[in-house]
């Protein structure tokens, strides 16, 4: 093989967010030769986007005494409805205040108290003020510190390389092939691979997520043999921009923010009295879809996210980012009037089934970040946890591969295969002259989703989603793409992160109408109670032989006692 | 809606123009989507949060730099766009806006790759020179530094960048010298020098004629920051901590 196009490394980090970008400081540490291969230059990926923090048991905030990371794992479990493994979130909570401090000494500038410690704010779920941020930036602050720490120069960045498969031999994984997006051509990798490709909110149509959280990680890791850990339990977020579905952080009902109906009534009260905004996630989603599913949303859409009672100094001090988002996106002040918010998808609890190692059930395969599942969020995630599990995890994700490395032999007939076959699936699609736009897939795929697996499930209309997922797969066999250029053909990554989507929406979705319960966001009208006897335990969905299989696996129960959830 | 929009393959260049039909709240980039998806899907252009926070979407649009996620159509085409920037060479290139229309075209100042893509490596090239990495001198292992929060007020208007290189494509002289370091690196150094943990000399690293010294204080920069950062202001008080320091 031409040396232009095949790439020896010892490390092969995909994604370069901040999960990806943290595990190859860790491996670079580790003396390793280190690759991020990444389809977005880096600081665009979606981490960029998270706002609201980082949580770690730090005690900062002042006359609130001592806090303990026990505490913090405690919250989280409960907060997963107990589908977490336990001994993974200790190993979060745990890590959280030094993984924090790690950040601050790289130079992430967060906010701070007058005493001049990182300042923490209330998040939901959370019994103290945990959540450390970087005013409503924070994911924006903690990418550009990481991705600062990596250029040094001995990291090798491939930037805008589209991975299309992982490269497997005798069960090992051993690399992947690329398409580089600038030439259009396809390039061989060779390395112990660490998949940190973030979530795959995409495949639904109301999500906060950047455009390009496709989940081809989890695609790529199935077709190899690695599980698909929990794929049904996906997070919707609350408060997101009515219209652009952009995030409004949970930081801003932190800081005091009401939601109210179209009487203008904090309706929280009548759904969690006790936590009103500041419940967990899916419990405030199912409230205001709730609301507005019994006529008192606006314009039977969303609701108001009020803050002007919070005045515009705070506003303006510790939600800048939220202000702007919402007068550029929707032309609201907050200072002056409140925002219109809706429920939307957010986050993706599930994911490539990985140990505490981030290991997969692949030997050489590793996968960390919202495209793995651990598990630390089980069934509902934490706000302020997922920006914590992307550097406590991606710190041994990097590590633990770092070990396994070995200089073996390379048999380059493998890579020249699976370049050949990337090949031939790329010309069927770019050759075909006729046949269905990606575009007319992805619209069915993401209303399938929001309709049939959204806030509200019910088994006979899962079953109709599940059977209009696996005819749009069968559709996307004449799928076609109108032009040939080699150079930044957007269209053809469009369709192959569409194929990646479909298998992943399929996973969801079997999932969902396997799980006869109600369990953290998995939400069924048919089933309302959560069942532990049965369904206190993981789905794992694999490649089998004639399609995707289903299992159940285990749940690590091994420090707190499985209780109801109130709040 | 008309969209006359820069297309360049790597040999030849020309503008296409595109109906798209208006929806409330559209933005710049949804539009080109709406181009890519029902109409011409060699379109090609970067995008990815559309929230403007990732900062992959500058272009110059009706002849000013900025995210396309972030502009909305209805402003530019009903004449309330109110971006005033200091003449450019690179502005008189290219097409004339037409009235009602919406004209996009590629950023100024960086070569471009194809369409809307533009190779910024010169951009990052820049960004890299002046080791944008904290250094500290005595961390203490689990201890924080304490700052104080009008420190923080400070570095935040500088942190808050997004490196999007819409200043790189409006300031004037980045048209007419090419290796002059641009706002947004000058920026990013002068965050590291006033951030109270960092212990290393920063100003010397662009204390040259492509450096702090090249700025003609267009302002151009901080009227098309996303994200209000004023690198003009970190530049002048870059020169007059030098100055002071010679004198």
């Amino acid at each position: 093989m031409k040396k232009e196009i095949f790439h020896e490394h010892e490390i092969l980090v995909v994604g370069g967010g901040l999960s990806g970008l943290r595990a190859s400081i860790e491996a670079l540490r580790s003396g390793k030769d280190v690759a991020v291969i990444s389809k977005v230059h880096p600081l665009r990926s979606h981490s960029v986007a998270a706002q609201g923090g980082i949580n770690a048991a730090l005690g900062n905030t002042p006359g609130r005494g001592e806090d303990h990371w026990e505490d913090h794992a405690f919250d989280t479990v409960k907060g997963s409805a107990y589908l977490a493994d336990q001994d993974a979130v200790d190993i979060l909570c745990k890590k959280a205040p030094e993984a924090v401090i790690e950040l601050e000494h790289m130079g992430t500038v967060f906010s701070r108290f007058e005493n001049g410690k990182i300042a923490q704010r209330p998040f939901g779920g959370a019994g103290f003020p945990r959540t450390c941020y970087a005013a409503d930036r924070t994911g924006h602050n903690l990418l550009h510190t990481l991705y600062e720490q990596s250029i040094s120069g001995k990291m090798k960045f491939y930037d805008e390389y589209f991975v299309t498969s992982l490269i497997k031999e005798n069960g090992t994984c051993v690399g992947c092939i690329a398409l580089d997006l600038r030439e259009g051509t396809l390039h061989a990798f060779s390395g112990t691979v660490i998949l940190a490709t973030g979530g795959f909110g995409r495949i639904y149509n109301r999500s906060t997520n950047a455009l390009i959280n496709t989940g081809d990680g989890a695609f790529l890791a199935y077709e190899i043999g690695a599980g698909l850990e929990d794929m049904e339990f996906i997070q919707f977020h609350p408060t997101t921009l009515y219209g652009s579905n952009i995030l409004i952080t949970e930081g801003a009902r932190g800081e005091g923010g009401y939601l109210k109906n179209s009487e203008g009534e904090r309706f929280m009260k009548d759904y969690a009295p006790d936590a009103m905004e500041l419940a967990p996630r899916d419990i405030v989603a199912r409230a205001i879809m709730t609301e507005v599913n019994e006529g008192r949303g606006i314009d039977d859409e969303y609701v108001h996210l009020d803050l002007t009672h919070l005045g515009e100094e705070k506003i303006k001090e510790r939600l800048p980012g939220i202000r702007q988002i919402a007068m550029d996106f929707a032309g609201v002040d907050p200072i002056k009037e409140p925002i219109p918010v809706q429920p939307g998808q957010h986050y993706s609890m599930g994911g490539i089934l990985v140990d505490n190692g981030c290991e997969t059930d692949v030997p050489g395969l590793y996968a960390t970040g919202e495209c793995s599942c651990v598990s630390v969020h089980g069934a509902n995630r934490l706000g302020g946890n997922s920006l914590l599990e992307t550097v406590v995890f991606g710190k041994i994700a990097g590590k633990m591969a770092s070990e396994e490395v070995n200089g073996k032999e390379l048999n380059e007939s493998l890579f020249i295969d699976a370049i050949e076959k990337d090949s031939k699936l790329i010309d069927s699609i770019v050759g075909k002259k006729e046949g269905i736009l990606y575009s007319e897939i992805l619209k069915d795929l993401r209303e399938t989703m929001f309709q049939h697996f959204g806030v509200f499930r019910e088994g006979e209309t899962m079953e109709e989603g599940l059977d209009k997922i696996r005819r749009l797969k069968e559709k996307f066999e004449d799928v076609y793409v109108e032009s040939d250029d080699k150079k930044f053909n957007q269209a053809l990554i469009r369709t192959l992160e569409l194929r990646n989507m479909l298998l992943i929406a399929e996973a969801v979705a079997m999932g969902a109408v396997r799980r006869e319960e109600s369990r953290g966001s998995h939400y069924r009208t048919d089933f309302t109670e959560r069942r532990d006897e049965q369904y206190l335990k993981h789905t794992v969905v694999r490649k089998g032989v004639e399609g995707p299989e289903l299992e159940y696996s285990p749940v690590n129960l091994d420090r707190f006692d499985v209780k109801e959830r109130e709040y | 809606m008309k969209l006359k929009v820069f297309r360049y393959d790597g040999d030849e260049s020309h503008y296409d123009e595109f109906e798209v039909p208006h929806k409330p709240g559209q933005t710049v980039l949804d539009a080109l989507f709406y181009i890519q998806e029902n109409l011409d899907d060699s379109l090609s252009f970067r995008y990815s949060c559309r929230g403007a926070v990732c900062g992959s979407c500058a272009m110059l649009i009706n002849k000013v730099p900025r995210l396309a996620c972030r502009t909305q159509v209805k402003t530019l085409v009903e004449g309330e766009d109110k971006v005033k920037i200091k003449h450019c060479p690179a502005l008189d290139k290219g097409d004339e806006i037409e009235d009602g229309a919406v004209l996009v075209e590629p950023l100024p100042h960086l070569p471009v790759e194809k369409d809307l893509i533009v190779d910024q490596d010169k951009f990052f090239e820049y960004y890299r020179e002046m080791e944008p990495m904290l250094k500290t001198k005595s961390e203490v292992p689990g201890e924080e530094y304490e700052m104080d929060p009008e420190d923080v007020s400070e570095l935040e208007d500088y942190t808050n960048c997004i490196l999007c290189a819409a200043c790189f494509g409006a300031c004037p002289v980045d048209g007419e010298n090419v290796n002059y370091r641009g706002p947004a690196a000058l920026a990013k150094l002068y965050r590291f020098h006033i951030d109270p943990r960092d212990k290393s000399e920063r100003l010397s690293l662009a204390d040259h004629e492509d450096g702090w010294w090249a700025c003609e204080f267009h302002t151009n920069c901080q009227k098309v920051c996303p994200k209000n950062v004023p690198p003009n202001i970190a530049i002048g008080k870059a020169r007059s901590k030098l100055e002071k320091e010679d004198g």
